[in-house]
């Protein structure tokens, strides 16, 4: 795990959750905007879950594996499945849903992180 | 009450019509907040059934219930299955506040944490609160 691009993820999706909540307070549905974010999170989302593989197979890494693959795959699922969910609802709480993913996220990655520095 | 007014402009006090009532609107909501905790519940009571049952039976196996009552709330919300929502929302208060106080109470019970010990303390007290939050909703969309 590189710790810079985790705490970019992080920080992004709190971005996205803050955003998200502003839209739902505005009483605004989905835009475009908040999804090309969940897409961005995601490409960065993969490449972290790449990089945690990469290491896991070359024998590097915690020892709490199992967890961390948990974790891993979490991050990887949650941001399309929320983006699914979050479209198919034309109000005010589309984007709220897209906040509950965003506020997930940064956890896990946290929990992911700490795992990998064998704190976990 | 402002935002029950809102709700009405954006036309969300749509007649109730049975079926997908319970999942729609700030239901929605409710059901993403319901499955991220199937998943994670889920998730951790698998890694601890599979490596270390031994170690903790009584907590590990409570783990892997919350996390089937979790997911059975996000999908009877989600499909609008009032009264199976309505029985797995009681028994999931029932738990954390049962698990909670047990965990408070006799801690060498639970020797490793569920999302259920100490109130759903390691989980920001989303536990606690999630019940509660959905009985309400439940109550509202009737």
């Amino acid at each position: 795990m590189i710790g810079p691009l985790a705490t970019g993820l992080i920080v992004f999706a709190l971005v996205i959750a803050l955003v998200s909540l502003l839209t739902t307070a505005l009483n605004k549905s989905m835009g475009t905007v908040l999804l090309v974010a969940l897409g961005v999170l995601e490409i960065g989302l993969l490449v972290q879950a790449g990089f945690v593989v990469a290491a896991l197979v070359g024998g590097e890494g915690p020892a709490d594996t199992a967890t961390l693959i948990g974790y891993t795959a979490g991050t990887v699922v949650i941001p399309p499945v929320a983006a699914f969910w979050g479209v198919g609802e034309r109000s005010r709480w589309g984007p709220a849903v897209i906040a509950v993913a965003g506020f997930a996220i940064p956890g896990m990655v946290g929990r992911m992180l700490q795992i990998w520095q064998g704190m976990g | 009450m402002t935002g029950r007014a809102e709700q009405g402009r954006t036309g969300q006090g749509r007649p109730v019509d049975g079926g997908h009532t319970t999942g729609a609107g700030p239901g929605r909501v409710l059901v993403a907040v319901y499955g991220i905790f199937a998943l994670a519940a889920g998730a951790r009571a698998a890694v601890q059934i599979s490596r270390q049952f031994g170690e903790a039976p009584l907590a590990y196996t409570l783990s892997a219930f919350a996390a089937a009552v979790y997911l059975l709330l996000a999908v009877a919300l989600g499909r609008g299955m009032r009264r199976l929502a309505l029985v797995a929302c009681g028994i999931e208060l029932a738990g954390v506040l049962i698990v909670g106080t047990l965990s408070l109470v006799d801690p060498e019970a639970f020797p490793k944490a569920t999302v259920w010990s100490g109130f759903g303390s390691g989980y920001v007290f989303i536990p606690l609160v999630l019940p509660v939050l959905g009985l309400y909703w439940l109550s509202r969309r009737r």
